[in-house]
């Protein structure tokens, strides 16, 4: 059963955040989702749960020095800027 | 016209890559504002493209793709042209560098015509949750695409570009391409590259091509395959070739038909499928049931899997490095917070919410771990098919397109309707989908062919020899 306890949690862990219509909209949401889910619950086979195949690492790039993008470049797409860095919120 | 002839008529001067272009540029301008397929269309830069192709052809130097026009789904990266996956959270966001599937078209001096509509994040399967207003299906404008590659589907369907790349994750190609009646094909994981391709579920994503036909589909599908040095999970199997059984004789081919598919199948799909299987019987080709046991898991496992992924995939959109930023938050947490509440749309946030709910302690074995039992029993029951058949023949969505509106806003009923499709992503396999009928509506009804890993050849030859003896009807536009 999930409850708006566990919805809140929930949007701890994933960073977002809910007005209290929207967090009980989400909370039935979620109890409709997770009672689809609940059905791999019942599943009981010996069966290893699956591991995507090693990939093949001789296939990795040579590690050596490459020019990386231009900041400028990686930069166009921040919203806020300054002496060529990212800005966030004072931290400290 | 199929890309072979058309690459023909460009060679021999018959047409011209400019002339070609203008006229898929005419219909999307006539045509799209009420399909809604393309989120962006790339007019000067498509022109530019071809007039280089041009060139090219001139020379006598033209690859597979060169001047041919195609769509581009707005999950995959192209170096300076909006790439938004149908969200807020990229609404502005201008890729610094190409997918390599595009560059690998760009090599071929392909023409981009531009990037099209998608469910948001490529979340969904009628393509209603982009943040751009959904597409419209070209047979039906009341109806759906399906999705998440739903303008890709309409837009080939609509004839707005001669075939579309998109991205399938648990259908995402095939039941689209099934709702506006044109041909999906999913590759074997492992066979495009996805570098450049925006993250959802990494074990399950990969790209692939909508298409007027199976040839077609192949055609493209030559042009975007093999190693990547940027994508260690690309297949080091030797790729390419794809269209080089079709015309082939047949028969002989084992099919077979899982009787699960079709339990929860409408009556109108049923019927068009076994309609397909006899007529593949006809051809020489050996028809037998089987049957795939854990199929009635699959939807739930797919959900629990993609969402554990997506979760940790889009912990990345913070609003600060790029994508949308908020105004609000007063320290670098709220600012996150508020950042991805106002960037994502619901569906978005309820797969991150369940995504972090199957990776809880207390929820992790019971939930997300037996996913991962269930996908290695599907793969082990998908073995045991193949061990007996050569392709298996399913409904692609167990209803043709639905009206606008009428099941989008419930969760758990748009997931249960990806059940023909997600256990094909779940054992990385290939799968292709082409029209097998219509419905009493007049809505294309979508039939897959799903075949060992990299043997693509096999059903595309398959699909392309049903495609021949069964003409698809043109979309009134």
């Amino acid at each position: 059963m999930v409850d708006e306890k566990l919805t809140a949690h929930l949007a701890e862990l994933s960073k977002l955040e809910f007005t209290d219509e929207e967090l009980a909209d989400m909370t039935k949401d979620m109890t409709d989702i997770i009672g689809l889910m609940d059905k791999v619950c019942g599943f009981e086979s010996g069966a290893e749960p699956y591991t995507l195949e090693a990939a093949d690492y001789k296939a990795l790039r040579e590690d050596k020095y490459e020019a990386s993008y231009p900041s400028e470049d990686i930069l166009r797409n921040a919203d806020k800027v300054k002496n060529d860095s990212f800005v966030v919120p004072k931290v400290v | 016209m199929d890309l072979c002839e058309l690459r023909k008529k460009l060679d021999g001067g018959d047409i011209g890559a400019v002339e070609l272009t203008k006229e898929y540029l005419d219909r999307i301008k006539r045509f799209d504002g009420e399909i809604n397929s393309y989120i962006t269309v790339c007019e000067a830069e498509a022109i530019a493209q071809a007039e280089a192709a041009q060139q090219v052809i001139d020379k006598g130097g033209s690859k597979p793709m060169t001047g041919i026009p195609l769509s581009v789904k707005d999950n995959i990266c192209t170096n300076g042209v909006r790439t938004t996956c149908a969200s807020r959270m990229l609404e502005d966001h201008i890729p610094i560098y190409d997918a390599s599937a595009v560059s690998r078209l760009k090599n071929e001096n392909f023409v981009m015509l531009g990037k099209t509509n998608m469910d948001e994040f490529a979340m969904g399967g009628s393509s209603q949750t982009s943040y751009f207003g959904g597409p419209k299906n070209p047979y039906n404008t009341g109806y759906v695409t399906g999705g998440s590659s739903g303008g890709a589907a309409a837009s080939v369907a609509a004839g707005l570009c001669a075939a579309a790349l998109g991205s399938d994750t648990g259908g995402s190609v095939r039941q689209p391409s099934a709702f506006c009646g044109v041909t999906g094909l999913k590759p074997t994981y492992g066979t495009v590259s996805r570098w450049g391709l925006i993250a959802f579920a990494s074990s399950l994503d990969q790209i692939g091509v909508c298409a007027l036909s199976a040839a077609d589909a192949g055609y493209v599908l030559n042009s975007i395959c093999g190693r990547d040095c940027n994508d260690a999970t690309t297949s080091p199997i030797p790729s390419g070739g794809y269209t080089s059984a079709v015309g082939s004789d047949i028969s002989g081919i084992r099919i077979g038909v899982p009787k699960e598919f079709l339990d929860g199948s409408t009556d109108e799909v049923k019927a068009a499928v076994l309609e397909a299987a006899e007529y593949y019987r006809s051809l020489g080709c050996t028809v037998k049931e089987c049957s795939l046991p854990s199929l009635e898991y699959a939807v739930s496992a797919y959900y629990l899997i993609s969402s554990a992924e997506a979760a940790s995939n889009l912990s990345r959109f913070d609003g600060i490095k790029y994508g949308h930023r908020s105004g609000l938050g007063e320290d670098y947490n709220e600012l996150i917070k508020s950042s991805r509440s106002e960037g994502f749309g619901r569906e978005v946030k309820r797969r991150i919410m369940l995504g972090n709910y199957a990776l809880c302690s207390g929820y992790y074995d019971a939930y997300y771990n037996n996913a991962r039992r269930i996908r290695t029993q599907i793969r082990k029951e998908y073995a045991d098919i193949f061990s007996e058949c050569d392709v298996i023949l399913t409904p692609t969505a167990p209803s043709p397109a639905y009206r606008i509106g009428v099941q989008e806003n419930d969760p758990v009923k748009m997931y249960q309707a990806d059940i023909c499709t997600v256990t094909v992503n779940i054992a990385g396999l290939p799968a292709i989908s082409t029209t097998c009928g219509y419905s009493a509506e007049g809505m294309p009804i979508g039939m897959s062919l799903i075949g060992r890993a990299f043997d693509e050849k096999t059903i595309i030859a398959v699909c392309d020899r049903f495609e021949r003896d069964h003409e698809r009807r043109e979309c009134v536009l």
